[in-house]
């Protein structure tokens, strides 16, 4: 117990408790698997905010992610430069999304985000077919790809512009019931 | 190229744009009225260097409308003809003319500039429309969610100055914004507020300084509301109070059970098979707590009175049977006491200053909250679920969901991973199969046949059922004789011999759910989600059958008959008996289905393969033994206890061959959905019937004469009337007690009156729910339809453009033509200067457009009123314009301009009049001029009538 006021002041807990679906025990935890995956790198000090990020490279290589297809995208848009280095702050709010509690909504707009490959804010074809390729290790040929694809667009996009907006997505997911319990990651 | 627009290359854009510098000459003009209808403006063009021949206008004018009507479709009332036109407005403005007497005119810079303006346009327009889309779709549900969804993220400074965002404009927005967000958490209870925080879509700093600038309102407001000394302290408390609740509801999470184990199958198994041990954790949870109150309120009561003593003997076969040393145990219903039970050793006289405890009471109360609690946390979750699962499940999830919804992101195996990569490229190809064979109708003998197959498979699962029903009787039958001969014996065998029935049922539910799985080979289905479902009925009704047979002869048979004489403990050691049968059927179930197929499938016949884990099948046998432990709970309080070592065990089991023998399932299993069936099937056949069980148990039965703390009571119900009765004369003040017992709930009438009202807010309900579905239906047709909208008015938008471009290029085409007499950059330099700022203008009016048509298509009447909010931000761009002129030349889709400049230059290149006298013709542009006038003219009453 001791130990816990080192690393975070009751201030900083209370924060990421209201701003986060963990409790302050988990917090901790997070802080723990943090320090793990970068020892030399995150200081078990973080009272005074230290500004240290972990490379992308070592957080993909979780246990967590390692095996997931979207793992570069989860990352990239979970960092705040969009490069996919994350801070404490990145690595609580990603599992803070990916979590059990996080409602409908919220996970909605990040799975946008993550199926966004180009991040032009519409998931057109080409980050359609990169999320095929993705999910079928890319053993489909082009046509069946480009079907699907076209499919795909052709049943969810509502305003027909040809690509999936926000609106089309978040319409997309509400009606697909598993999702909830999919987009979840546990920690 | 520009040696040729040095050769004065006739230019028809020029002319549009010389339209455009007139409307900017003339404000005050009506924007609707046909220019070349009026009188008035003739002068002004006939004042013009004339000169010019008729004649020599129609070629060119002739060789450019082909063009200009192919790519052009916005209708034109008939001109009057060339010859007139001609005539009549024969030269342009002189004020024109001295712009393009500069022979060493550049063409590029004008070209590019007056492509640019389209191109940086569109960007915008797409900027305009990302930020609003951003802003717009995640403020719809809650207002708190105003804030912008993308704030900086994929908006870039730089990005945004192409846009034509001034950075602190945009800045000043979103601060705009977020004050908003402020003052809204900051009116929210704190518990909301948090809640809504956490919600945001943003990142955790931005959250935190949210949060904190609320906090700061929060007390800033406080402290001018009560300058008081307490208010520090009172901070301080609830503070302390809330760390204190945080670390509280950390309990459970403490406490949550194996953890690490679902995760683990999580990762390996996906969320279906997961969902199978969350439901067994569920019912777990559910025993226990059941177990805690019975065993706090009637065993540990009872355990008090030393009356009652169990002398038989321990053998060791009780465990499976139950009876023996257990039948005079705690464990059944017989050993209760009726009396009142004191503390102490006064036992049971109470005389003594402890509290009474009346057991008859205690009993029946406990076992009502008990199923009362069940019921309303069984309603509760069956409906959230079922609001959480099929909330729009209506419309089949086709391969939009699958691709982009079905990624399990809890996988982390990396042979799980691979398998379900395969599996979901082996489902897309089925239906990409199924959609290119989808006209394969069947014809009508096939339908019949197929209906035929169908009845006989229902008539078949239901026979077998009705079967088993009548063995599981007949054998019910025959034990009872056994009792009836030898009433009085205790040996072995006898006992053995009980576990017979139980035997038989179970294996009955072993063997006819795979008999039934087998149906499958023969009993074709269109989906294999109504296979699920059928199978999943099937089996319910053998299971529900089998166990209300077995009550009918509980409550029929068992209770008649005098040789027993304790028939609730008789009936609480048979429940007790199918519960640890079932279980040693489960261990073996998994060992047979599970390891021996695993071993024959890998070893022996390599084509029977791994097997899956059925989750149907599994998840249907732990609704069974929940139903046997709901309907004993009268018969035997401590039933629970057992449930919980056989659930705890069970999970270890399941893990176990799971992780050993399974692999994960092949077919996509919406698990979410069968979660919530399962749910409802646990709630409506199972505790429904268990309940009603009970309830006529309790209304209609007598109890045993000679044990249970219903003893000598004509039904058990009597404890609590007679209690009222009591009641009723031993304390004074509680008269309203029994009036209300007398008056409501034994009144027939009030509960008529609370099923009629009832009834009438179900179907009130009902109508709501009716008409939010037609809204529904509505709303999504008005989604299409704005989409269609929206689609055309892009097209609307890209062919203004294009034109646009093209007769910008053709003007500078022009000036560059015209450019070939004098030299003189000034003047050049003031040409190019106009001819951008005309497209400016163009382009800012193409800009409304776009605000209309795509930021505001949902309210286009508002769209006017927004305009401004757009203008001036175009504007503001003219300072910054040869940065976007290469940005927009680089990077933006001038697709118009693009598709349909290099017919022009091809056109150019080939008219000869350039080519003949180097000034080219002057009627012609004039012609082309009324030409593009009336156009104008025409646009601007389309755009009017929006």
């Amino acid at each position: 117990m001791g130990n816990k006021q080192t690393i975070f002041t009751d201030e900083q807990l209370d924060a990421y408790q209201d701003c986060t679906f963990f409790t302050r025990k988990e917090i901790l935890r997070l802080h723990t698997r943090y320090h793990e995956l970068a020892p030399n790198l995150v200081p078990m000090d973080y009272t005074n905010d230290p500004d240290c990020k972990v490379p992308i490279q070592l957080i993909i290589n979780m246990p967590e992610l390692m095996e997931n297809p979207f793992k570069e995208r989860i990352v990239e848009s979970f960092s705040e430069a969009g490069d996919g280095n994350l801070s404490f702050n990145d690595f609580v709010d990603m599992f803070s999304v990916l979590s059990e509690m996080a409602p409908r909504e919220l996970k909605a707009i990040y799975a946008f985000k993550i199926y966004d490959f180009n991040t032009d804010n519409f998931i057109c074809k080409s980050d359609l077919e990169q999320t095929l390729n993705k999910l079928t290790r890319e053993e489909l040929t082009p046509e069946e790809v480009n079907l699907v694809c076209e499919k795909v667009i052709e049943e969810a996009d509502l305003d027909g512009d040809g690509k999936l907006a926000f609106a089309d997505f978040e319409n997309m997911i509400s009606r697909a019931p598993d999702f909830l319990s999919t987009f979840h990651i546990r920690i | 190229m520009s040696q040729q627009n040095r050769d004065g290359v006739w230019n028809p854009a020029y002319h549009h744009s010389e339209t455009l510098e007139m409307d900017r000459g003339s404000p005050e003009r009506s924007q609707h009225q046909n220019p070349y209808a009026s009188e008035d403006f003739r002068p002004q063009w006939d004042g013009g260097p004339t000169g010019r021949g008729g004649p020599e206008v129609l070629p060119p004018y002739d060789m450019e409308r082909g063009p200009w009507d192919t790519t052009e479709t916005i209708p034109m009332r008939p001109l009057p003809s060339e010859q007139d036109f001609g005539e009549r407005y024969p030269a342009t403005s002189p004020q024109v003319r001295n712009g393009f007497d500069n022979q060493g005119f550049e063409w590029e810079p004008a070209n590019e500039n007056s492509l640019a303006p389209p191109g940086w346009q569109q960007n915008s327009l797409e900027g305009h429309q990302a930020y609003r889309q951003g802003g717009e779709s995640s403020l719809r549900q809650r207002g708190v969610r105003k804030y912008s969804l993308f704030p900086t993220g994929t908006l870039s400074t730089s990005a945004l100055e192409r846009l034509g965002f001034k950075e602190d404009e945009f800045q000043d927005v979103l601060e705009e914004e977020r004050q908003d967000l402020v003052r809204e958490l900051a009116a929210m209870s704190s518990r909301d507020r948090v809640r809504a925080v956490r919600q945001l879509p943003m990142n955790l700093q931005e959250k935190d300084q949210i949060r904190k600038t609320v906090l700061l309102m929060k007390t800033s407001e406080k402290q001018r509301q009560e300058q008081n000394c307490c208010t520090d302290c009172s901070q301080n408390v609830s503070m302390s109070f809330r760390r204190c609740g945080a670390s509280l509801s950390a309990v459970p999470q403490a406490l949550q059970l194996w953890q690490g184990t679902l995760k683990e199958i999580g990762g390996r198994f996906g969320t279906s098979v997961l969902s199978y041990f969350l439901f067994l954790k569920w019912l777990l949870m559910f025993n226990i707590f059941s177990f805690l109150v019975n065993f706090s309120f009637i065993t540990v009561p009872q355990l008090f009175d030393h009356e009652a003593k169990n002398t038989g003997t321990f053998r060791g076969l009780e465990i499976l049977t139950g009876a023996g040393y257990f039948s005079n145990s705690v464990l059944y219903y017989g050993f209760y006491s009726n009396g009142t039970v004191s503390g102490g050793s006064a036992s049971g006289n109470s005389t003594s200053g402890m509290p009474q405890y009346n057991m008859q009471l205690a009993y029946f109360f406990t076992i009502g909250a008990y199923l009362v609690l069940c019921c309303i946390s069984l309603v509760y979750s069956a409906a959230r679920s079922f609001r959480e699962n099929f909330m729009l499940a209506g419309a089949v999830v086709g391969n939009a969901g699958r691709l982009l919804s079905s990624w399990d992101f809890s996988v982390v195996n990396e042979k799980a991973v691979r398998l379900k990569q395969d599996n979901l490229r082996t489902q897309l190809k089925e239906s990409l199969a199924e959609k290119t064979n989808e006209n394969l109708s069947l014809t009508f003998s096939q339908k019949l046949a197929r209906f035929g197959i169908h009845v006989a498979g229902w008539l078949v699962s239901t026979g077998m059922a009705a079967g088993c029903c009548a063995g599981v009787y007949f054998l019910c039958c025959y034990n009872m004789n056994l009792i009836n001969k030898s009433p009085a014996s205790q040996s072995l065998t006898v006992e053995a011999g009980t576990l017979l029935l139980p035997v038989v049922v179970s294996l009955i539910n072993l063997v006819i759910p795979l008999l039934y799985s087998l149906f499958k080979k023969v009993e074709p289905f269109t989906f294999p989600r109504h296979q699920i479902y059928a199978l999943i009925i099937r089996n319910v009704l053998l299971k529900m059958s089998i166990l209300a047979m077995l009550c009918y002869f509980w409550l029929e048979q068992v209770v008649e008959n005098d040789n027993i004489n304790c028939w609730e403990t008789f009936v609480g050691q048979d429940i007790y008996r199918l519960i640890i049968v079932d279980f040693i059927f489960c261990l073996l179930g998994s060992f047979f289905g599970e390891f021996l197929h695993n071993v024959i499938g890998t070893k022996c016949l390599s084509g029977l393969g791994v097997p899956e884990f059925d989750i149907a099948r599994n998840v249907l046998d732990l609704i069974y033994a929940q139903t046997l432990a709901w309907i004993g709970i009268f018969f035997s309080p401590l039933l629970p206890a057992i449930q919980i070592i056989k659930l705890f065990l069970i999970f270890y089991l399941k893990k176990v061959s799971l992780m050993q023998n399974c692999q994960p399932p092949k077919r996509s299993w919406r698990a979410a959905q069968m979660m919530t069936t399962f749910i409802l099937l646990l709630f409506f056949p199972s505790f429904s019937g268990a309940l009603s069980v009970v309830a006529f148990i309790v209304w209609r039965k007598a109890p045993s004469k000679s044990c249970g703390p219903f003893r000598g009571l004509a039904v058990p119900y009597d404890a609590v009337s007679q209690w009222m009765d009591s009641v009723d004369i031993d304390f004074q003040g509680s008269s309203w007690a029994v009036w209300i017992y007398n008056n409501l709930i034994k009144s027939v009438l009030f509960f008529l009156i609370i099923t009629l009202l009832v009834l009438i807010l179900i179907y009130l309900y009902w109508q709501i729910v009716a008409g939010r579905k037609v809204l529904i239906v509505l709303l999504q047709e008005q989604i299409t339809n704005e989409g269609k909208d929206k689609t055309f008015l892009l097209e609307k938008i890209e062919k203004l453009k294009a034109q646009n471009s093209a007769q910008t290029a053709l003007a500078s085409g022009r000036e560059a033509q015209r450019g070939g007499a004098e030299v003189s950059h000034h003047t050049g330099s003031r040409a190019f200067q106009r001819s951008r700022r005309r497209s400016q203008d163009r382009g800012s009016r193409g800009l409304e457009r776009g605000g209309v048509s795509t930021v505001d298509q949902g309210s286009r009447s508002t769209g006017r009123g927004r305009m401004p909010e757009y203008e001036p931000r175009s504007r503001g761009r003219d300072t910054a314009l040869p940065g976007y002129v290469q940005e927009g030349l680089g990077t933006t889709s001038m697709l118009g301009s693009e598709r349909e400049y290099p017919g022009r230059t091809d056109y150019l290149q080939e008219d000869p009049y350039s080519q003949e006298d180097g000034t080219g013709p002057p009627v012609p542009s004039a012609l082309v001029q009324a030409l593009l006038a009336r156009r104008q003219a025409e646009e601007e009453d389309e755009e009017e009538g929006y």
